[in-house]
């Protein structure tokens, strides 16, 4: 029945779906997570690095780049797509300023990437981008750090924090628990570590953070200081079961006592 | 069922997989083997050649004869070899060279390495998205030089991917040959060793017992030592059978006589 | 009269320009600045027809941005240099020319060498140790000749400018008032005084 609707993008199938379009979702469900997480005034970007091989060399794997000065993207699904999608992104973010001599907003790039997107979803003969991106940055002349999501058909919108690629779905549900509006930059990276580490199951060295904390201000973390936090987590992790603990059997003490009084009580 | 989503033009599976670039993939691996080692002084590939022949003509410079099925000057910083569909790498080996070309006469200066992968798989990406054609059925292995990175092997593959490696290998056998290198490399290795290391590996991973000039291309890339530009050799077939005489590799009467016996 | 001098010294070039902008025998403004940082360790002095020479620097501006950005390394100044020229070259021979002289110094990070050219609205690109132009150009050669030394410290260099910079207000007709300068070297590029 469905065949000749998931072929042609621009025909809708009887029931409304675009088939082509939501199949690139799950190219992007089988990409890697990555996690983008705004505070107060700083926006974090958290990505899970799958392990570089072992005479792989590291330089030639990114995940994290920079659009222009002020303005970073992460992405999740088909790298080769990623890669040509950034491209058109970044001549954007250049011509822009050629044209109108300002730099992007962080929205303006993102509306751009996402009607790349869209275009790919209706014009003929060919396939959407297998990718959904986090973009995050602040505008100029603006403290407020903003965050974005685009999917393969061409949706975009502003988030507090979110997640895209493998297991998103937990991460954000994982977000959605644990986020604080104001939060400071400490505060946004912990999180940010937390909830990649609901799916990393390997830790810091398999975790890439990039911290934007104003207008072109842009550093990655250094894996020592991934390790000294990831560690610090779980060292919370394990006062928090710790507390469970002596507090579950605080209670079966006391349990037990007033069995024992009432026992007592009872038989005297 | 299955068919759907496998033929003529690149779309998403319900999974959301690329089934063209992933049959694209298996039929490299099949093909001749190629490897390549990065040195500190230099990089080394070789390929494996699928056609043989006691008639073929290995004097000439072009088509089959010498080297030419699938290790090439990219250019003059940059040697490629590939595995795959011969006709695709061919067409491609050419993409590269103008890009390079075009490179060259708008920075005279000569491409990055990198830049000239990301070039290709540019392109590559390309026909798994739109045209209404199949993706290149071919891997590239690029070893090259460059002032900003200096020695540099890079991977690419059909899907418009590509990385940096140490050591690596495409083609039949690769998972054989990624083992080996893993156990056998170190980090400041030499030419002189990259160059026995390649062979060993070559000689391990390919379907015949003994290493011949007919069965093998090998390329070195260094640098000129007065000039300090990069110098690409590709070795010519007599030189292939001295180098592995010296290693030791080489047919030996004793093998024939094994044979006939 | 626009006038602009670049030397090279002992891991540095100076780039300065004066800061004129006139039309027809008016001056409309005098801090105009006419040399643009287009990379971490590129300068760009840049004069000829006004409207042209904003309009192709901030071209030449973002293309090498695009470049720095798509690459995380900037163009060599040999590179830099070689596109911009054929970027005139090609304009020349289009519709709509662009009239621009352009001297391009930068520090090239793999060689560390300082590296200077000149270009001129025509597409001519020279490497050259020193270089001027428009109308100071015919004091200042001379004196460069004679004073020029590439092994020349920065202060030894900027005293060479000084010298050329006082005989074209000594000797032009209608000398620029004043000059901006700058200097390129490992450090990057920062603005000094004369």
């Amino acid at each position: 029945m469905s065949r000749s609707y998931d072929r042609a993008l621009t025909v809708f199938s009887p029931d409304g779906h675009l088939f082509q379009v939501e199949y690139a979702l799950e190219a992007v469900r089988k990409g890697t997570c990555a996690v983008g997480v705004r505070g107060k005034n700083v926006v974090v970007l958290g990505v899970e690095k799958k392990s570089v091989l072992q005479l792989q060399d590291p330089r030639t794997v990114r995940k994290v780049v920079m659009l222009d000065d002020h303005v970073c993207l992460a992405f999740a699904g088909l790298t080769a797509d990623g890669r040509v999608l950034i491209d058109k992104a970044r001549i954007e973010c250049q011509s822009h300023r050629l044209t109108v001599e300002d730099p992007v907003t962080v929205e303006y790039i993102t509306r751009h990437i996402a009607g790349i997107q869209q275009r790919y979803t209706q014009s003929g003969g060919v396939r959407p981008f297998g990718i959904s991106t986090l973009i995050v940055g602040f505008d100029p002349h603006d403290a407020r750090p903003r965050l974005y999501q685009t999917e393969p058909s061409g949706i975009y919108s502003a988030w507090k924090a979110n997640a895209i690629g493998r297991s998103s779905k937990t991460v954000r549900e994982f977000l959605e628990k644990n986020h604080k509006d104001d939060m400071t930059r400490e505060d946004s990276i912990k999180l940010t570590i937390k909830s990649l580490l609901e799916v990393v199951q390997t830790g810091a060295k398999n975790i890439e953070i990039s911290v934007m904390e104003e207008y072109g201000k842009v550093s990655s973390l250094e894996l020592e200081e991934i390790e000294r936090i990831v560690t610090e987590i779980e060292h919370e992790k394990e006062a928090e079961a710790e507390r469970k603990r002596s507090r579950l059997a605080a209670t079966a003490a006391g349990q037990a006592a007033m069995s024992t009084r009432a026992g007592a009580e009872s038989s005297g | 069922m299955a068919r759907r989503y496998d033929s003529r033009t690149t779309i998403f599976s319900p999974e959301g997989r690329l089934y063209q670039i992933e049959y694209a993939m298996e039929a490299i691996s099949h093909a001749g083997t190629v490897l390549g080692v990065l040195a500190k002084d230099g990089v080394v590939l070789a390929a494996e050649k699928k056609v043989t022949g006691k008639l073929l003509d290995l004097s000439g410079e072009g088509g089959y004869g010498g080297s030419g099925e699938k290790i090439f000057l990219l250019n003059s910083n940059v040697i490629g070899g590939v595995a795959g569909l011969t006709s695709d790498a061919n067409s491609l080996v050419n993409y590269a060279r103008t890009a390079a070309q075009q490179h060259l006469l708008s920075y005279n200066e000569d491409i990055p390495v990198e830049l000239l992968a990301q070039r290709l798989c540019d392109m590559k990406q390309g026909y798994t998205q739109y045209g209404g054609l199949r993706p290149f059925g071919v891997s590239l292995l690029y070893a090259g030089y460059d002032p900003h990175y200096q020695f540099q092997l890079y991977h690419s593959d059909p899907s418009g991917n590509y990385s940096g490696w140490k050591a690596t290998c495409i083609g039949a056998n690769n998972g054989t040959a990624q083992s080996l290198l893993k156990q056998e490399y170190k980090d400041d290795i030499l030419v002189k060793d990259a160059i026995a290391l390649v062979l060993k590996v070559m000689s391990k991973t390919m379907d015949s017992t003994t290493l011949g000039s007919e069965k093998l291309e090998f390329a070195v890339l260094t640098l000129d030592e007065s000039t300090k530009q990069p110098k690409a050799k590709i070795y010519k077939p007599s030189e292939i059978d001295a180098l592995l005489r010296a290693e030791g590799l080489a047919k030996t009467d004793g093998d024939t006589e094994m044979k006939s016996a | 009269m626009e006038t602009s001098f670049a030397l090279t010294g002992k891991g540095y070039v100076i780039v300065a320009a004066d800061t004129t902008a006139a039309r027809s025998i008016v001056k409309m403004k005098v801090d105009e600045d006419k040399i643009k940082e287009i990379s971490p360790h590129l300068l760009m002095a840049y004069s000829g027809e006004p409207g042209d020479t904003v309009q192709f620097a901030e071209f030449v501006e973002r293309n090498i941005r695009l470049y720095q950005i798509r690459n995380l390394y900037p163009l060599r100044p040999s590179a830099a240099a070689s596109w911009i020229r054929r970027s005139l070259a090609d304009s020349l021979r289009s519709r709509s020319p662009y009239s621009v002289n352009l001297l391009v110094g930068g520090y090239d990070t793999a060689t560390h060498e300082p590296k200077l050219y000149w270009i001129d609205y025509l597409g001519t690109q020279v490497d050259v140790p020193f270089g001027a132009h428009g109308y100071g150009s015919y004091f200042a050669l001379s004196l460069l000749d004679r004073y020029h030394d590439p092994e020349a410290s920065l202060e030894e260099g900027l005293a060479t400018l000084k010298r050329c910079v006082d005989e074209v207000a000594k000797r032009l007709v209608v000398s620029p008032g004043r000059y901006k300068v700058k200097v390129v070297d490992k450090d990057g590029v920062r603005e000094v005084e004369i």
